[in-house]
């Protein structure tokens, strides 16, 4: 996750309009982490991050650093491919209607055995979205309002609510 | 709850969650978009302020050339009616002219008040021609119509010529008038046309000019001709004829005899009519409908921007009225997509 937190930093996105190689080579990790705190499952994170960089490699030359972090974007960018892939999810489970909620599994685990891990698992995937970009990603709050569409205020109460969801789960005995 | 915060960042960061190598390679393989042609991003903030001023320039500089271009046609259109009109009697046979000021110029100048100016056709020196003009000058008040009207009278005297008639109308509540038929020697026309229109302001003016060389050469032709007959019929007369014969040719001598007196008197007729000319002068104290005034150059030019840029305004208007409706349309359709997809976004990540 080191490579994660260096890329927020990167001087080569300070310094000016980088080359997408470079963004996409920091910021991988980051998208990845936040595509899987979204949809909670791990292969569809990696198939949404992929659909995400390749859709960030045709509409490079709109990216402006000057508007935003080249994380932002990306995440900007993600989260519309998690949301188109999402909602052609609940299509496809609409027709099969039957038995589409049993037949929806999670492959593997996602995050582990741990105490986060298991609380994660409990969080709806609108409050694991806004604690992977304030929390793991450390987006600051007006960008990752931006990323998810709403105010700032309803960020930061989405942003509390989670948290405090995540520590009664963690503290709870049942989780 | 800040050192929860900070344990649980540190739990979640030590989650598995970096991307796998397969994930890594494919975006690797991207590579590097292909510079594109570059295309000037457009400031719009920018570009408002460059180009709203440039706007606004452009439609006054327009507007201003227009003016310009309509109050120089205007008054070209003007002059060469003038200059068309006074040239006019130089024309050949029966030709006739009428000019009307209120068409051409627009201002009640007085067209023959102008010091020795007369923008009115004139008749041809050396030709006969029977030349009639009607004349309408307003004066101030009934006081004025009829000292106008008495110097009217003199003038004609003194150039020569009479008043074939004169009437002379005034009544409470409506305008006086005075209507005089002035015959005046074809030689001092002008100088009466000026004179005339110097009473007053002119109104209206028609000028009638027909041209009586034709009528007086075939006149004429016809004197000579009856003249040749009488004098031949004379000479047969005093030879010895039989009775019949003479009988004959002295009832053609007397024919002959009353043709020419009849032709002669046409002949005189005409030229008296070519002699004098015939001019109908009305004076009136009626007020203009409408007070007009000469603007000048400049001011035309400026009342033709001004229109310019009020028609420019309506057009202008007229589109927002149409376009605003539509972009608010679009604009709440817009926002209602938006919203629509935003609750349903919502909706499916509230579903744990």
């Amino acid at each position: 996750m080191e490579s994660v937190n260096a890329a927020a930093t990167m001087p080569a996105l300070a310094a000016g309009r980088p080359t997408f190689a470079s963004v996409a080579e920091a910021e991988l990790d980051a998208v990845h982490a936040y595509l899987l705190f979204l949809t909670g499952d791990r292969s569809v994170a990696e198939d949404v991050a992929g659909e995400t960089f390749e859709k960030a490699f045709r509409l490079w030359r709109r990216f402006d650093p000057r508007r935003g972090t080249a994380r932002a974007w990306l995440c900007s960018i993600a989260r519309s491919a998690a949301l188109d892939h999402l909602r052609a999810e609940e299509r496809r489970r609409r027709r099969e209607l039957r038995y589409a909620r049993e037949t929806r599994t999670v492959d593997e685990p996602s995050w582990g055995d741990g105490a986060a891990a298991a609380a994660l698992r409990k969080l709806a995937p609108a409050d694991r979205e806004v604690v992977a970009l304030r929390v793991v990603l450390e987006l600051d709050g007006p960008t990752t309002a931006r990323i998810l569409g709403i105010s700032r205020t309803a960020c930061s109460t989405r942003l509390s609510r989670a948290l405090q969801r995540l520590e009664e789960l963690m503290t709870d005995g049942d989780v | 709850m800040a050192t929860f915060e900070a344990e649980l960042a540190r739990e979640l960061r030590a989650l598995p969650i970096d991307a796998p190598d397969e994930l890594r390679e494919r975006v690797r393989a991207l590579g590097e978009p292909n510079p594109r042609r570059r295309i000037p991003r457009v400031a719009w903030r920018r570009a408002t302020l460059v180009l709203v001023p440039a706007c606004v320039s452009v439609l006054l500089a327009a507007a201003v050339v227009h003016g310009i271009v309509s109050s120089h046609a205007t008054k070209h259109t003007s002059a060469s009616a003038s200059v068309v009109e006074a040239g006019h009697p130089a024309s050949g046979a029966g030709g006739a002219t009428r000019t009307n000021p209120s068409d051409s110029l627009a201002p009640s100048v007085s067209v023959f008040g102008e010091a020795n100016k007369t923008f009115a056709p004139l008749p041809t020196p050396n030709r006969h021609q029977d030349y009639q003009a009607d004349l309408r000058v307003r004066v101030d008040d009934l006081d004025a119509l009829g000292r106008r009207t008495a110097q009217a009278m003199q003038i004609v005297r003194s150039l020569g010529g009479y008043v074939a008639s004169v009437s002379q109308s005034s009544a409470n509540g409506q305008p006086g008038e005075a209507d005089l038929v002035l015959r005046v020697p074809v030689a001092h026309v002008d100088d009466a046309l000026i004179r005339l229109s110097a009473l007053g302001t002119v109104l209206e003016q028609h000028v009638s000019i027909v041209d009586l060389e034709n009528t007086v050469t075939q006149q004429r032709r016809q004197v000579r001709a009856l003249k040749l007959q009488i004098l031949r019929l004379t000479a047969a007369l005093g030879q010895p004829l039989p009775a019949d014969v003479r009988l004959r040719l002295q009832f053609q001598l007397d024919d002959a005899r009353r043709n020419l007196a009849a032709a002669t008197g046409a002949s005189r007729a005409t030229l008296r009519e070519a002699a004098l000319s015939r001019v109908a002068l009305s004076l009136t104290t009626e007020r203009p409908a409408a007070a007009t005034h000469d603007r000048g150059r400049v001011g035309a030019a400026v009342s033709d921007a001004f229109h310019f840029l009020a028609g420019a305004g309506a057009i202008a208007l007229a589109a927002l009225i149409v376009l605003v409706p539509i972009a608010l349309l679009i604009l709440l359709v817009w926002w209602g997509i938006r919203a629509f997809r935003r609750r349903a976004a919502d909706r499916l990540l509230a579903a744990s």
